[in-house]
């Protein structure tokens, strides 16, 4: 991996991200340390995680794929998969 | 992110029922090996069930199931069953919830709990419902990330909006040809979308005439007033006694739309309450932690089950750590 790429994507990048997804107009509560939080219990459900994800990968310009997300439950998951895609770029 | 402290303040209880989509494999059946007074309430339902109800445990609780727990007539009797069970638990350990408020099968599961129909009554509804519903088109139910606004273009008199869960979060129904139709238009306009777990097109009209057999069973049973303060996810609001007995809005319900989005705007909206999901993983529980009411904090939400089911202790920790809350809380009288 290369390492001069790993922290472009930050846990605040995905809060933001996550929050314009959640299809609500209130922020959703994403403060403390969710690195380790499963996102059900965040209240991101497949649909919102879906749409999170593809907006990270439109904004980003890099693909992650569906077998690979299935295994990212929480945050810290998901910010090590972008942040190997965006090595990958 | 603390969810523990954010049920402090005592607020009214309101109990969630999941409905298809919710199915997990051996969901709740921790509670049902540990837990004497959960596997009552289960024998219950397996003896109300008659015919059929020993398969059903077996393919249930088995390690291997050999059957597709998504198909119809696995899926809908065990979510009927581990709703009413779990609604049943908290009941008896003092809960007196101010709502009861179902998604799908799980508003059968509310009403036999409210009083509608006896125990008896509605796993025999439930089992007519399979029974009729078996030579209905293959189709499913797609979810997206939209407002049933934005899907208008994407509806025809095959493809329907099957439910409304929140704000941007609809499910789509219908048979397989033209739902896979949708699906790709959707895709193709940037729409994220989710296969939801359904074999067949549930909440649409493609259900019609079959729903229509429940009919005759329904109209000789004896429809009671609700006991318990029933809501509506068909009829967003508090069931009337004159919906409650009407046996065409039950016969109906497998083909009409769920807005249970709406229907949880008006219970949070009407007051501040503490949620509590009884039914098998947490996807009522998400819609609820994504909405205003609950991240404001005037209202909260509990799960009784794990995210996964699949691990006992998970599933005993998750129902015992709920029991705590709500003893803390002054609801377990």
């Amino acid at each position: 991996m290369n390492t001069n790429h790993t922290t472009q994507f930050t846990i605040d990048d995905l809060r933001r991200i996550m929050r314009e997804s959640a299809g609500q107009d209130e922020a959703v509560d994403l403060e403390g340390d969710i690195l380790d939080t499963h996102f059900q219990e965040l209240g991101y459900d497949s649909l919102a995680l879906l749409e999170t994800t593809s907006r990270i990968a439109r904004e980003y310009g890099i693909a992650i794929a569906d077998e690979d997300l299935d295994g990212a439950e929480s945050p810290g998951a998901l910010l090590q998969l972008v942040n190997q895609a965006l090595t990958r770029v | 992110m603390d969810n523990r402290a954010d049920i402090r303040p005592a607020r009214d209880v309101a109990l969630l029922f999941p409905g298809q989509g919710a199915q997990q494999r051996h969901m709740a059946r921790g509670l049902y090996r540990r837990r004497a007074d959960f596997r009552d309430r289960m024998d219950e339902v397996f003896d109300a069930w008659g015919p059929g109800a020993a398969e059903l445990r077996d393919d249930w609780l088995a390690e291997h199931p050999g059957v597709d727990l998504d198909a119809l007539e696995h899926a809908q009797p065990l979510l009927f069953a581990v709703d009413w069970a779990l609604g049943r638990t908290v009941l008896d350990w003092g809960v007196r919830p101010v709502a009861l408020l179902g998604h799908s099968v799980g508003e059968v599961a509310a009403a036999a709990l409210a009083g509608v129909f006896t125990l008896q009554e509605a796993a025999g509804l439930m089992a007519d419902r399979v029974a009729q519903l078996a030579d209905t088109p293959a189709g499913g139910m797609l979810a997206v990330h939209a407002s049933a606004e934005q899907l208008s273009g994407y509806l025809g008199a095959d493809v329907v909006v099957g439910a409304v869960n929140g704000p941007r979060q609809v499910l789509l129904a219908g048979p397989q040809e033209p739902l896979d139709a949708a699906e790709r238009r959707l895709r193709a306009d940037g729409f994220t979308c989710r296969r939801a777990r359904a074999g067949k097109p549930f909440h649409s009209p493609a259900l019609a005439a079959a729903a229509e057999l429940a009919l005759p069973g329904l109209v000789g049973l004896p429809l009671r007033p609700p006991q318990l303060p029933l809501h509506s996810a068909y009829r967003p609001g508090p069931m009337s006694a004159r919906t409650a007995t009407d046996p065409c809005f039950w016969a109906r319900q497998p083909a009409a739309p769920v807005l249970f989005g709406p229907a949880l705007d008006g219970l949070l909206a009407a007051r501040d309450v503490l949620l509590l999901e009884a039914g098998p993983g947490q996807g009522l529980t998400g819609l609820a932690r994504r909405h205003p009411a609950v991240t404001s904090g005037r209202s909260a939400v509990l799960p009784l089950s794990p995210v996964r089911s699949g691990d006992d202790a998970s599933d005993l920790e998750t129902l015992r750590a709920a029991a705590e809350l709500l003893a803390d809380a002054g609801h377990l009288t």
